[in-house]
């Protein structure tokens, strides 16, 4: 008994860090946390400067940048191509990944490991390569790139994974005599889906669509190799000014499009919390 | 008689038999999708790497194994692939040194708190590749942040990009969040009690680390690892961005076969023979992983 009594104070005492390391885990963590968010801090702090170079501390503030990027053409047509593209892309990918997650999570029994490997790969496949996959087989098939089609299809190929997962993880908790009562009653089962169903399983639904949308706005490599002569998407144009020119315009094209990230990151984190995406991560 | 047994019965059968049947609509549109736009054009790339490249086309449907004989062949292409592991890697073990105690930081913090520094990790990957270059063009330029402040110091000018320390630099802004994120995933796992309880039968922090936390840990140091390795080895941007034409990566060099020279075989090619060498190191590592496991497990 006595011994028992002694331990907590000596435990106590070993357990806390010696005072004089103690900051050195919050150093670390705050200076790579610096690193992070050092680069996307200086684009908008760039963009908001009004000297001619991006010169650092800024020479003082001027929205100057904004619009010359706003009358700059090329900007303007390629910011609104791709917000096409990714609401058409967004709206592909939720309807498919959706309707995926509700067969796989509900009714896939055997086939259900290799049908998560299947809609999960595309995340886990070089996204550069998937590019080339599909650039080399749309002009095999002599459906070429021309227009739209082929980044629609590409976009949504990579943008698929999220609402898949986002939807699972939702479905996996779901109570599903819900929609047996609500079948009981005679609802049928499109009205069951619509009223019952869709408002329990909206967060993960929405959060999905999100990251579909910004994937799509932000892809990279698969524009790259699929889009056509005259449709360019933003991240694209940005990439073609950056190799020419070097002056804050682009930083105000990059400005906006980190608004539009922060504002989903918000969204998502409102609707069913980061935690719970550990997206592209293992799974 | 029919007609009895069939208003009888549908109430009780039809409902879970007709489920049944239908479900199998609900996958049939996705799976067609990335049967044809992912499945098949995989293959057909396969099936691409195997052509003949005559000079004036893009391919013939001949067999050969040329393409591959000159993949491999040429040293050249040795050189670039070396490359692209060995930039992998650093980028891997930098993103583990980086990672850890961010992760550790964020398991072990109060739920408010941990709330806040996920938001700040996961934030940067939601922000375009293209746009998170171009901050650290800023930063690392001939004229930028850190070379401006250098030279009012009265230093030299450090090469900090187009070569292959900017590289480096991009890879692991891109890929830390995932391997923080991996390994935070199984730290939360390990109750804290374990750590306590070794901290209180005399062992320092230290060892408390290398025999409780470390070992503990592995399973999302492993997962970490692999991620950012693989998504390293096939990253095409940061090294075009941040690189210039100074650095060069295999990715680069198979865009440039297909884009430029136009030779899809080729290309393929040389994307399958980067697909299997990275195959190859991810399972020699799983299994090498597989048995660090089965040894740290009590």
């Amino acid at each position: 008994m006595d011994g028992t009594v002694a331990l907590p104070a000596a435990a106590r005492q070993t357990s806390r860090p010696p005072a004089g390391r103690a900051w050195l885990l919050p150093a670390v963590v705050a200076a790579v946390y610096v690193f992070l968010l050092a680069p996307i801090a200086i684009v908008v702090l760039a963009a908001f400067n009004s000297g001619d170079y991006l010169r650092f501390p800024p020479e003082g503030f001027s929205l100057r940048w904004f619009v010359k990027a706003a009358q700059h053409q090329p900007f303007v047509r390629a910011f609104e191509y791709s917000l096409r593209l990714a609401v058409l892309a967004t709206l592909a990918s939720t309807v498919l990944g959706t309707m995926a997650a509700l067969f796989v999570v509900r009714y896939a029994r055997r086939a259900r490991d290799l049908l998560r490997l299947l809609l999960v790969a595309p995340l886990q496949f070089p996204a550069i390569l998937t590019g080339i996959a599909l650039l080399i087989f749309f002009y095999a098939t002599g459906l070429g790139t021309r227009g739209m089609r082929a980044l629609l299809v590409g976009h949504t190929l990579v943008a698929l994974p999220y609402v898949f997962l986002t939807v699972s993880t939702v479905l996996v908790g779901f109570d599903r005599s819900l929609e047996e009562a609500a079948r009981s009653l005679g609802a049928g089962p499109l009205v069951t889906f619509w009223r019952i169903t869709l408002p329990l399983i909206k967060g993960g639904l929405i959060s999905g669509a999100l990251f579909a949308f910004i994937t799509s706005f932000d892809q990279f490599p698969i524009s790259l190799l699929l889009i056509s002569v005259g449709n360019t998407t933003l991240p694209i144009q940005l990439f073609d000014y950056l190799r020419f020119s070097f002056d804050p315009a682009a930083a105000a094209v990059s400005t906006v499009s980190i608004v539009l990230s922060v504002v989903i990151v918000v969204l998502i984190e409102r609707l069913v919390g980061l935690e719970s995406i550990y997206w592209g991560g293992p799974r | 008689m029919a007609r009895a047994a069939t208003t009888v019965l549908p109430p009780l059968r039809r409902p879970a038999r007709r489920r049944d049947g239908w479900n199998g609509l609900l996958m049939a549109p996705t799976l067609l999708f990335l049967l044809a736009f992912f499945v098949v054009p995989y293959a057909n790339m396969v099936y691409m790497s195997v052509l003949y490249k005559p000079p004036d086309g893009p391919y013939l449907r001949v067999f050969t194994l040329d393409n591959y004989a000159q993949a491999l062949g040429d040293l050249f292409y040795w050189r670039i692939l070396a490359n692209t592991f060995w930039y992998a890697l650093l980028t891997t073990a930098v993103t583990l040194v980086l990672g850890y105690p961010v992760a550790y930081y964020i398991a072990r913090a109060p739920t408010r708190r941990r709330g806040w520094l996920l938001m700040l990790l996961i934030s940067p990957l939601l922000v375009g590749v293209v746009v998170r270059s171009f901050g650290w063009m800023i930063i690392l330029g001939r004229v930028g942040l850190i070379n401006t402040f250098v030279r009012w110091l009265g230093g030299p000018e450090l090469p900090l990009m187009y070569n292959v320390f900017g590289i480096i630099v991009g890879l692991v802004h891109v890929y830390l969040p995932f391997m923080a994120l991996s390994i935070a995933g199984a730290l939360q796992n390990i109750p804290p009690d374990l750590e306590r309880a070794a901290r209180s039968l005399g062992a320092s922090p230290w060892v408390t680390f290398r025999r409780i936390t470390w070992p503990l840990s592995l399973p999302g140091v492993f997962a970490g690892t692999l991620l950012v390795y693989v998504l390293a080895v096939s990253s095409y941007v940061i090294p075009i961005l941040l690189g210039g034409n100074n650095v060069l990566v295999m990715p680069i060099i198979i865009v440039q076969k297909l884009l430029d020279a136009f030779n899809w075989p080729l290309g393929s090619a040389l994307s399958m023979v980067l697909f299997g060498l990275t195959a190859l190191g991810v399972w020699a590592y799983v299994k090498l992983m597989n048995r660090v496991l089965r040894w740290t497990a009590p």
